[in-house]
């Protein structure tokens, strides 16, 4: 048995992390960032929306824990100006709207997860952790030297969140360019929709392994010269994935 | 809101059309006498002065039937359209304040309820340092404390709206009740940032329900806390003005902002947008105290200050004579 004062979350995720709480619950800021603190974060809380948007922008925390009804400016307007002026840092939200139509929102916004209060606290030890795990991930593989992966005729910037095709340029999104990159790292491997869920998504992802197979859907109709039968991103029934450069 | 729009547009568009039949009518009318002249003649017929006269007096009296009839079947069909309309709109008022207030109370329920579970669950989990384990406990039962008067509030509002408000009024003097209670206010707030005085101008004696009166000085002081700025400086003031006692609350922040003090008073009506929450709370406070007040023979007001920046709520409640004309022969 671990440790109970030590959720398993915490193994690999990277301590000394700097977190941005935004909570304007004086009560449920203090008992957050004791907690993560405790984890090995760095922690810092701010109360106020205005507030919270200018320390965002000083791109100085690698994860934000952000409340949504908040004094001054709201955490669906701070994430979506974040986002607009390209700021990537992963946000978590922590919200009392727990609805369904609020997480489907927020994360469209681009929120990385959602977490409605009353949430276990174990459980938000756990998404923190897998958040800064899948950044951490995201950023070293971001410094690697390989930054394009050649696939027949297309070519995809992992970098610049582009494809090219013949002579067609795409963009990209974010978890697309994400889903190739996990690919592209084990050539010839089979990668289960579990991996692609947990580094481009996080830990216990909404989003469901279906969510996976439409990303794989529009990235084949993007990259293979013929969709239905796929040269280069292949199934491997109930298992995964297989990329074959 | 779409609903709201399509339905303008549908019923302008059934104005139009009939706008355009009545005036067709009309215009067919008042064009018909010398049409049938014309036809008259052209088809070898005789039209002498007299028959033209009566012709086109007979036209035009249709003409102006059409005219009145029309204009009287338009008026009330544009009467009865703006009723449906005005009816849609206050549902959608009504919509918005009920998610606003349902937004208001999720967060209200929620908030507390995830800091108090937090801190038990961070002390059965043994992460706590002995140091902070009081503390936590400490904040826990406030989050508790918080619930269960919200709860309260809650349940205070659908009593009131449904069976009346109840109190049990006994003789008592108003000064000596809310010298201690704005004592204990003072403490409660004071991490806040507030600074409460107190004046007060004795005896006051009245007929009240002692819970009652707490929970409208608390309820004002809270609201005052809320919403008068930063570390707002409140004046608690009883005194007596003619056969009335007056509880005053004044608080120096922005005031009213514009907003109808009879619709903040509303039940489950908080100033501004529920997303950019600026203080805490359900909406029931004014509420609560204009019920409690009225229950007791008195008036609730809530204004700007006319003296300076800031709003003034005003409780007057009838001075209990009985008591007075005692205290004067005794």
């Amino acid at each position: 048995m671990a440790d109970a004062s030590k959720p398993s979350g915490s193994k690999g995720a990277p301590r000394g992390a700097r977190l941005l709480v935004v909570e304007d619950e004086a009560h449920l800021a203090e008992v957050i960032a004791d907690n993560l603190e405790l984890e090995g974060y760095g922690v810092e809380v701010v109360a106020e929306g205005t507030a919270a948007l200018e320390r965002i922008r000083a791109a100085e925390h690698d994860l934000i824990l952000l409340d949504v009804m908040l004094p001054g400016l709201d955490g669906f307007t701070i994430c979506d100006t974040v986002r607009a002026e390209g700021h990537r840092v992963p946000i978590l939200f922590l919200t009392a709207r727990g609805g369904r139509e609020d997480r489907v929102h927020g994360l469209s916004l681009g929120g990385d997860d959602y977490l409605g209060k009353p949430f276990d606290l174990r459980e938000l030890i756990l998404r923190v952790a897998a958040l800064l795990r899948r950044a951490e991930w995201w950023t070293e593989s971001q410094q690697t030297d390989d930054s394009a992966l050649v696939l027949g005729d297309a070519r995809v910037d992992f970098r610049a969140y582009t494809a090219q095709v013949g002579d067609k340029g795409y963009d990209l999104s974010e978890k697309e360019t994400m889903i190739l990159r996990c690919l592209a790292e084990r050539p010839g491997e089979v990668v289960s929709r579990a991996d692609i869920l947990d580094r481009v998504w996080g830990y216990d992802a909404f989003p469901t392994s279906r969510t996976v197979d439409n990303f794989i859907v529009r990235l084949r109709r993007l990259l293979e010269p013929d969709p239905r039968n796929p040269r280069y991103i292949h199934t491997v029934r109930g298992t995964g994935y297989r990329l074959t450069p | 809101m779409a609903s709201l729009r399509t339905n303008v547009w549908v019923y302008g568009f059934i104005v139009a059309i009939y706008v355009t039949l009545v005036g067709w009518w009309v215009f067919f009318f008042s064009i018909q006498g010398d049409r049938l002249v014309d036809r008259i003649v052209a088809d070898g017929g005789v039209a002498d002065a007299v028959a033209i006269e009566a012709l086109q007096a007979a036209t035009g009296e249709s003409a102006h039937m059409f005219l009145l009839e029309g204009g009287f079947l338009g008026l009330l069909m544009l009467g009865s359209i703006a009723l449906v309309l005005r009816a849609m709109v206050r549902e959608q008022a009504l919509g918005r304040q009920q998610r606003n207030f349902l937004s208001a109370v999720t967060h209200e329920l929620r908030s507390p309820l995830a800091s108090a579970r937090l801190y038990i669950e961070s002390l059965l989990l043994g992460r706590v340092p002995d140091s902070k384990r009081e503390r936590y406990l400490e904040h826990a039962h406030d989050d508790l404390d918080r619930l269960s008067l919200l709860v309260e509030d809650l349940l205070a509002a659908r009593r009131f709206t449904e069976k009346g408000v109840e109190v049990d009024p006994i003789a008592m003097n108003l000064d000596e009740l809310v010298a201690p209670l704005v004592e204990r206010l003072t403490d409660l707030h004071r991490a806040s940032g507030a600074t409460i005085r107190f004046e007060r101008a004795g005896p006051l004696p009245v007929q009240a329900d002692p819970g009652a009166l707490e929970r409208i000085v608390d309820n004002l002081v809270s609201n005052a806390v809320k919403y008068g700025g930063e570390a707002p400086q409140i004046l608690v003031r009883v005194g007596a003005e003619g056969d009335r006692v007056v509880i005053e609350v004044r608080d120096d922040g922005p005031g009213l902002r514009g907003e109808d003090a009879a619709h903040l008073i509303e039940p489950f009506v908080r100033g501004g947008d529920e997303n950019v929450r600026t203080r805490p709370g359900a909406g029931l406070g004014l509420f609560i105290v204009r019920e409690l007040t009225e229950a007791h023979g008195g008036r609730f007001s809530l204004t700007d200050r006319s003296d300076a920046v800031g709003a003034l709520a005003r409780v007057t409640l009838p001075l209990d004579r009985g008591a007075v004309a005692e205290a004067s022969h005794g």
